[in-house]
């Protein structure tokens, strides 16, 4: 978590350039949140019905850790619409972004709930200690 | 009816395994929610799936709980509903990430 959901028409993004997708979803969402790269999952369909694209030819979900502040929610949406548009020449209005909150008390990543908003750094040493001692 | 949502990679877990889990869920479900589990199976293609920016392993399965639950009860619940993932597929604990979410307003 997050997991963010990009959903295309076929053909519209190459695999190359799902890659290229990844890498600015990630770095955008950890430059917003401060959230550690390996929390961040990007995964992408075609033509998927369980997000649906209406009349848009791209759609990014994103489910994100409840805590993030309005500003932060709209600078990620407005940052991975443009990463997409870039990548993809696809212009920026048929290309739909949103989020939805998820407490992170209600996830499990690591065989740990997922810490809150600023509590990531604590965690991961936490959590690499726990590793360390189970190997 | 409980909802229950899994999202792997292609060519990740086998379809014996993926029998075994279906299986699997059912029992977690009838046995933690006293209801009957509807899974939506979704496969990420091939080349499609990415964990902090690089190809990705991990699997991603989410639940819907028919009631609201305090944390302690969550917890274990989600730790049952990794291990049972783990323990088919052999994947780590890194690789399995398990939601359980309350009921929708």
């Amino acid at each position: 978590m997050p997991l963010y959901i990009c959903n295309a028409r076929k053909g519209l993004i190459s695999d190359q350039t799902k890659a290229l997708i990844a890498k600015d979803i990630t770095r955008i969402h950890c430059q917003v949140t401060d959230a550690p790269p390996t929390f961040v999952h990007a995964f992408f369909f075609e033509e998927a019905s369980n997000v649906p694209l209406g009349d848009k030819q791209a759609l990014l979900y994103g489910q994100i850790r409840a805590g993030r502040t309005d500003k932060q929610k709209q600078e990620i949406v407005d940052r991975m619409q443009e990463a997409i548009h870039v990548h993809t020449g696809i212009a920026r209005d048929d290309i739909s972004a949103y989020t939805t909150d998820t407490p992170a008390s209600w996830v499990m990543e690591g065989g740990d709930l997922l810490p809150e908003p600023g509590e990531e750094e604590s965690w991961l040493v936490a959590h690499e200690a726990k590793l360390k001692q189970e190997v | 009816m409980v909802y229950a949502s899994c999202l792997v990679q292609e060519n990740q877990i086998s379809e014996e395994q993926e029998s075994v889990l279906r299986k699997e869920m059912e029992e977690f479900v009838q046995s933690s929610f006293g209801e009957s589990v509807e899974i939506n199976w979704i496969v990420v293609p091939k080349n499609s799936g990415f964990t902090a920016g690089v190809p990705s392993t991990s699997v991603i399965v989410s639940v819907r709980s028919n009631v609201i639950l305090d944390k302690e009860r969550r917890v274990s619940l989600l730790k049952e509903l990794c291990d049972i993932w783990m323990t088919v597929t052999g994947l780590s604990t890194n690789e399995v990430v398990g939601t359980i979410t309350d009921p929708p307003n």
